[in-house]
């Protein structure tokens, strides 16, 4: 029963937050801040309690809604979707606590906040298509909200912009999973069935899969971003709040990466053999066009935005090089990437709170006024460029063996990507902080106070803690992502390459 | 006739006896606005009552299933029926309606002397609606359809000394008797192909088609498109759609609601009878027709309502929009009743909650409601704009609202049946859908306030809009009670 209760205990905040009365208002933020704890400890609670080595769900909660329709609220946490609960527990806490400077409506703000919490902790937590269809378009109605009601400027078009794109995606989504249901309601003698782990044992054709590897993959090309899906994520980044960008970076995106892996590849095992190339290619193409483009940005919160857009090409690359290390190692990179452009998230929009603009062109030499803020903003530079030591290296490297194995052009073209990171990063924190201050409106500034460093904080020592040492998180994903591999081996006539680095050795 | 041989048409009895005594209490009492309005609600409460203790009846297993003039239990030439379709049929209507009604309750309280005349046309027209569900009979049907057709066009002029309430009025009347005209055609020539007019009983359409090949299936099919056209200008199913943006614009915001949900539930209901009932061996004719138009419709009612700049506009093409999703189930056949009811029903009550809402914003009286009027309504009444958010939600259709389980239920239906295709532009339509209503929560949340003037929910509008708005949720989180019920709810 800790699944069903860590997915309404963000709820359970909400309607708390949303009955405060209306002479209280000064108690709606506190509250709003304690009620996001809860659910951190409760999936820490499942970490701790998660069995290492076992490679299929845990804490499963099966519950029958409709026999006829085999619809059901079935909850299950594996080694793939165990730290992105627990990433996501833990950027909205922080997410929350970056909010003060939200004025206009707190209360419908954080309503907003707890329900998208509730959203993506089911996405990740489900185990029947049809409620893991409702908790990901679910997550659209308050980010929509989030970035129109408090965004910046151009908020009415970007968040638009974003239910559209994301919108009509899933749309493909749930057609594929309708039809998906009713031929494993054939199998099971119902009009249709939604429990993933029946529908493992549904026979498709090749055909079928190619259209419904196509039907699932638009909508989850569209969440990762893959280019040339992209072109929502700048927009709905640069005007969204810090807190939604936090998550839109953090977590949203993930689904993207989550669904290539729990259904696509699960499901579809054929057709992601036949795909490989595609998506692998489309993997290195956003990881060199994001790294390109993030160069030539003027704006500071765009060009983390296109940053994303590059990691997340390692994140496919390594699901589609089909080897141990790589899916490894593309959950590693969807983890780290959560954490640290959150926190480069966080960092952009304190800025923003003190100057109200996010041009690179108003600042320069900014660290001398603010040297702890530079101090930390360099520190996630650097774990995002994938120093060694830090969280960024030890997904990418173990993307980049995985890869080399199979799709060795492939891998040493997205290692480009590395070095591309260190060139817009590293620029643009050169024009930001370095040398002496250029713009005289910077003269005031004021370093970081001490609730912005709590904020930060945490996420530096874990980077720096799974940077050094990630074998506690790699042992629970690798089972996981193995089981799936046996599938593809077992249905298709792949073969997983056997030999190469293993990824702790590989990342030690 | 003993008293459980009336009890098929109880519901009409009742609401006919409802209008006379509205109708008496003009004479009796000085000023009877608020009892008429007291004895209407009345009336439709108990017609809802009576169709429960129908739906009872019939799981004890009644035997006087039909109402005729020849007596019981089965006569030669039924002309009522009663089952669980008609039964269903008469809750979903006749609580529709009373949350119709209750919308309208400060209009009615505003007409005056004219209140009883109102009062007596709602129930009549509801009386009519319910007949169009339950009757046995072509003959019967079209009686219903006209009833509750001349009551909704005086109606939808009812605030005449506006003018373009008149216009309104004066268009649908013209284009609605047409759709009769193409409609009573078609039952004529039902009639030559078959030789009956009956949907039940010895020498029924049904009993002709399946025992003989028909000599002149020209004629049938001619028939079949005439009746399923007529019917398709009634639900506002596209080519058959375009009274409905001028009607809804201009008769008053007080009573749309319910000529919106009430015709939509009443005409897929009496469509569902001729097809289900009388022409179920025709399936293969008239279900590919009815996927053109329910595709049409999607196409035409999205692309339309994108294009709108007055809220009411933009209903009445998203209304016209949602007939094609309802009738995706139609194509199924009898698998796809249950999900015919299931959105026919969560359909009428968001659509009553959202035009209780305009009728809020823009007055029970007026007839346009502009988007201006919407701008920065979260600012000015927040609760409301929340309440208008989640009619809008599962008008998109998005989870945890009854209009994702509808569209659900419909779109596994059709592709069930075999229609990929109609299930791929449903969803294709669907984004587009998302453009509509996520325009319409942008005017009210992401605006500024457009005016200071206060909003004021009036408290019967209020009781309406929470029961629309728990309904939409909770329906949408545990829908499988209802959908149990509609599925049980099938025709004889």
């Amino acid at each position: 029963m800790v699944l069903p209760t860590l997915i309404l205990l963000p709820l359970i905040g909400a309607v708390a937050v949303a009955l405060v009365p209306k002479n209280r208002s000064e108690l709606v933020f506190p509250l709003g801040l304690a009620v996001s704890i809860p659910p951190l400890v409760a999936a820490l609670w499942v970490a701790a309690n998660f069995t290492v080595g076992e490679a299929s769900f845990q804490f499963v909660t099966d519950h029958t809604l409709s026999e006829s329709l085999g619809i059901g609220w079935r909850l299950g946490i594996d080694g793939i979707s165990l730290w992105l609960v627990v990433l996501t527990a833990l950027l909205f806490p922080l997410a929350v606590a970056a909010s003060t400077a939200i004025t206009d409506r707190t209360k419908s703000y954080l309503v907003a906040m707890l329900i998208l919490e509730t959203g993506l902790l089911g996405v990740f937590l489900a185990l029947d298509l049809l409620l893991f269809f409702a908790f990901f378009e679910i997550v659209l109605v308050p980010m929509y909200l989030l970035i129109g009601i408090w965004g910046s400027e151009n908020r009415g078009y970007a968040s638009l912009k974003f239910v559209l794109f994301t919108g009509a995606g899933s749309v493909f989504l749930l057609g594929g999973i309708i039809v998906l249901g009713l031929f494993t309601g054939d199998l099971v003698d119902r009009l249709s069935s939604f429990d993933i782990r029946v529908m493992l044992d549904v026979e498709l054709s090749s055909t079928a899969q190619l259209w419904l590897f196509l039907a699932f993959g638009i909508a989850f090309a569209i969440k990762v971003p893959i280019v040339p899906f992209h072109t929502w994520l700048p927009d709905a980044h640069t005007e969204a709040p810090t807190a939604a960008s936090v998550i839109l970076a953090g977590v949203l995106l993930k689904m993207g990466g989550y669904g290539f892996l729990r259904f696509n590849m699960t499901l579809f095992p054929e057709a992601t053999v036949d795909l490989v190339w595609v998506l692998a290619v489309l993997g290195v193409i956003g990881i060199v066009y994001g790294a390109v483009v993030a160069i030539v940005q003027p704006d500071i919160k765009r060009l983390v935005a296109y940053s994303s857009v590059s990691h997340m090409g390692f994140v496919l690359l390594g699901l589609f090089a089909l080897t141990s290390q790589g899916l490894t190692g593309g959950v590693f990179v969807m983890i780290s990437h959560g954490l640290v452009t959150g926190a480069l998230f966080l960092l952009v929009g304190m800025l923003y709170d003190r100057r109200h603009t996010r041009l690179i062109d108003d600042y320069g030499g900014i660290a001398t006024v603010m040297p702890i803020y530079a101090g930390f903003f360099l520190y996630m530079a650097f774990a995002s460029i994938g120093l060694p030591g830090l969280s960024g290296f030890v997904g990418e490297l173990a993307v980049l063996v995985g890869s080399y194995l199979t799709l060795p052009v492939l891998a040493i073209i997205a290692a480009s990507g590395v070095i591309l990171a260190a060139v817009y990063l590293l620029w643009a924190y050169e024009r930001v902080f370095t040398g002496p201050i250029t713009n005289s409106a910077n003269e005031g500034l004021h370093d970081l106070g001490l609730r912005e460093i709590a904020i930060i904080v945490p996420l530096i020592l874990i980077v720096l803690a799974i940077g050094i040492y990630p074998k506690p998180i790699l042992d629970r994903i690798q089972p996981s992502v193995d089981l799936i591999l046996e599938r593809i081996e077992a249905t298709t006539s792949y073969e997983v390459p056997e030999h190469g680095a293993t990824v702790d050795e590989g990342a030690g | 006739m003993n008293n459980a041989a009336l009890l098929p048409i109880a519901p009409e009895v009742i609401l006919l006896a409802g209008a006379l005594i509205v109708i008496l209490l003009l004479v009796l009492l000085d000023r009877p606005y608020r009892e008429g309005g007291i004895v209407a609600m009345a009336a439709l409460a108990a017609a809802a009552v009576a169709s429960v203790l129908q739906w009872q009846a019939l799981g004890d297993g009644a035997d006087n299933l039909y109402f005729s003039a020849q007596g019981v239990p089965v006569p030669r030439l039924p002309m009522v029926v009663m089952d669980h379709y008609s039964a269903f049929a008469g809750v979903v209507i006749f609580v529709v309606s009373m949350l119709g009604l209750a919308v309208a309750w400060r209009l009615v309280l505003t007409l005056g002397a004219r209140s009883a005349e109102f009062l007596t046309l709602v129930l009549l027209a509801v009386a009519g609606l319910h007949m169009m569900t339950a009757s046995a009979n072509m003959i019967m049907l079209f009686i219903g359809l006209e009833t509750a057709s001349i009551a909704l066009y005086v109606l939808a002029g009812f605030t005449r000394e506006r003018a373009n309430a008149d216009e309104a009025a004066v268009k649908y009347f013209l284009l609605g008797s047409l759709a009769s005209v193409v409609f009573v055609y078609g039952a004529a020539l039902l009639f030559a192909a078959t030789g009956s007019t009956a949907f039940y009983g010895a020498g029924s359409m049904r009993e002709f088609l399946a025992e003989n090949i028909v000599a002149e299936p020209a004629i049938l099919l001619l028939a079949m498109g005439l009746v399923i056209v007529g019917m398709s200008f009634k639900v506002t199913a596209a080519p058959f759609h375009q009274w409905a943006p001028d009607v809804y614009q201009g008769a008053p915001s007080g009573i749309v609601g319910l000529m919106a949900a009430g015709v939509k539930i009443a005409g897929f209901a009496a469509l569902g009878r001729i097809l289900f009932s009388a022409l179920p061996s025709q399936i293969d004719d008239w279900a590919p027709a009815l996927a053109i138009i329910a595709g049409a419709s999607m196409i035409i009612g999205t692309v339309l309502a994108a294009v709108q700049d007055d809220v009411k506009r933009i209903l009445a093409y998203s209304g016209v929009a949602h007939a094609g999703y309802i009738l995706m189930a139609f194509v199924a056949g009898n698998e796809g009743i249950g999900s015919m009811w299931f959105y026919v029903t969560t359909y009428a009550l968001t659509v009553i909650g959202v035009f209780a809402v305009v009728a809020v914003v823009s007055g029970s009286r007026s007839g346009s409601s502009p988007l201006a009027e919407w701008s920065g309504l979260s600012s000015r009444a927040p609760v409301l704009a929340w309440v208008m958010l989640i009619m809008l939600l599962a008008l998109a259709g998005i989870p945890f609202t009854t209009g994702f389980v509808a569209k659900v239920t419909v779109f596994t239906a059709a592709t069930d049946a075999g229609y990929l295709w109609l299930m791929i532009l449903a969803l294709v339509t669907t984004i587009v859908g998302l453009y509509v209503y996520f325009r319409l929560a942008a005017v009210m949340f992401l605006e500024g306030p457009a005016g200071v003037e206060e909003v004021v929910v009036p408290p019967t509008t209020a009781l309406v809009l929470a029961v629309a708005a728990v309904t939409t949720v909770l329906l949408g989180l545990l829908p499988w009670p209802l959908l149990d019920l509609a599925r049980e709810a099938l025709p004889l």
